[in-house]
């Protein structure tokens, strides 16, 4: 090529391999890493992954919360129908926050509810909550958040189980369904001021009896007043039969 | 929950009974532990072989899935395996694992490939060396070892990434479902590339000339595969 300078032709000129590269070097599969060229470096550099970015980045979006799949085992059944029982066989069921308290207060607490037959029962909030949802107490649900224990008892002896709990500080009285009615607790503070059902009910029975025991009083009240009069009468005459006749006779006429 | 003022009383709940799992379909094979593979083939060869480092480019075709077992060994990168690889893990495995309750299997051929060494010292020439030893090739994505039986990955994992650490390549332990995650994740992240810009497509499509720095092989390879290296990061 070089001693001709001037026009070649093509068939002339020759032919050099473009593949130039390869004439030193190392092999294509190596031990080490092999330097790339620094055109396949570009070409990595510029294709390489780019994660997709959402408009609001997910840590200030709220969290999704996943649904709890609780495989109903028949333990959690057992449970829920002990709740439900609670609720049916007694009349008061009071919830109490629950704090920290040592077994022994524990022990005392119970010792002298039972006195008053008022069962103290320790049930887990994610049993009752779905219990009480599907049943009638639903206005029971916000009361069920936290530690709480139920005291229970088919009798209602609301001043007891004040005056014990008010022994006790670290069981506070949250509010009580007695007899299918809920009462916060200044209502049954307020329920257990009220007399007991065998005095009001006497007292019932003697306001009621009022009347009818008047009703003898009230017959008898005008031949009672004649009788009177009469006998005012009887007295006068002979008052006056000591003085004159004539004005008696005149009196009697009358 | 955190109540009004942010403060949480931790208060414990009912006790989440799991069912233990169940390893009814699982069947053992005669012999728990891995056999012990031989050093050279029965027979062995007299013709030397050429190098063929192609062996060892490019992704595996055999032994990409799970057989019996249920976790492995994943290579994450091209090399052979030699005799010594072999002892340590059939001794490693076969220390750590219960032959009653796991079992583990093979998943590469013994060592068929000679390599030839020429005596040190020397000076170039002289024609090619006698065989030295022999070696198996692994591709990325090959499974080398496969472990099963009743028993959980987190057990098994320790000793099969004490394993991966002692190969020659790039090596990690996987299980069935953590292998599928990986393939989802790989195609995941193929669908939500923001970049428009792709290797395949540059050089499918021979952009700017790229075909000239690039090997035929990298038209399969897509940019994952270099040498004898898989590249994880790259899509």
């Amino acid at each position: 090529k070089m001693a001709a300078l001037g026009r070649v032709p093509p068939w002339r000129r020759g032919w050099q391999p473009v593949v130039q590269q390869l004439r030193w070097g190392s092999k294509a599969v190596t031990r080490h890493w092999k330097a790339m060229h620094f055109q396949r470096q570009k070409l990595m550099a510029v294709t390489e992954y780019i994660a997709p970015r959402p408009l609001v980045p997910p840590s200030c979006l709220p969290r999704k919360r996943e649904p709890q799949e609780r495989e109903d085992s028949g333990y959690i059944r057992l449970l829920q129908r002990q709740v439900e029982e609670i609720f049916r066989d007694n009349r008061m069921v009071a919830v109490c926050q629950n704090n920290w308290m040592p077994q022994e207060d524990v022990a005392m607490m119970r010792f002298y509810l039972r006195k008053h037959n008022i069962e103290v029962k320790f049930v887990l909030n994610e049993i009752v909550r779905p219990v009480l949802s599907q049943s009638k107490y639903k206005n029971l649900l916000p009361l069920f958040v936290a530690r709480n224990i139920l005291l229970v008892s088919p009798e209602i002896k609301a001043k007891e189980m004040l005056r014990v709990l008010r022994g006790v500080p670290q069981v506070n009285l949250l509010g009580a369904c007695i007899d299918d009615t809920i009462l916060s607790r200044r209502g049954v503070e307020n329920f257990a001021k009220l007399p007991s059902l065998e005095t009001t009910q006497s007292q019932t029975v003697g306001a009621l009896a009022l009347l009818p025991s008047q009703t003898s009083s009230l017959l008898q009240c005008s031949p009672a007043h004649l009788t009177a009069l009469l006998d005012r009468h009887i007295q006068q005459l002979q008052d006056g039969e000591t003085g004159t006749a004539a004005p008696a006779q005149s009196s009697g006429d009358q | 929950p955190a109540g009004p003022s942010g403060v949480t009383v931790p208060r414990a709940g009912l006790k989440k009974l799991i069912h233990p799992p169940d390893y009814s379909g699982i069947v053992f094979p005669e012999r728990p532990k891995l056999k012990i593979m031989e050093r050279m083939p029965a027979v062995p060869k007299v013709q030397r072989e050429p190098r063929r480092l192609r062996d060892i480019r490019g992704p595996s075709k055999t032994a990409t899935d799970f057989i019996q077992g249920q976790y492995g060994i994943l290579a994450l990168g091209g090399g052979y395996l030699r005799w010594g690889h072999f002892e340590m893990i059939r001794l490693t495995i076969g220390r750590n694992m219960d032959p009653k309750e796991m079992f583990a299997i093979w998943r590469v051929p013994a060592p068929f490939k000679p390599v030839t060494r020429k005596s040190l010292g020397h000076r170039m020439g002289g024609g090619k060396g006698p065989i030295d030893h022999y070696v198996t090739p692994v591709k990325s994505g090959c499974l080398l070892v496969e472990l099963g039986g009743r028993c959980e990955f987190e057990q098994v994992k320790p000793f099969l990434l004490q394993v991966a650490r002692k190969l020659p390549f790039q090596a990690i332990p996987v299980s069935k479902d953590g292998l599928q995650r990986l393939r989802e994740e790989e195609e995941e992240k193929k669908l939500n590339n923001q970049n428009p810009w792709t290797f395949e497509r540059i050089a499918t499509a021979n952009m700017l000339g790229m075909r000239r720095y690039l090997s035929p092989y990298d038209l399969h390879y897509h940019g994952k595969y270099w040498g004898k290296f898989f590249l994880k990061h790259r899509v």
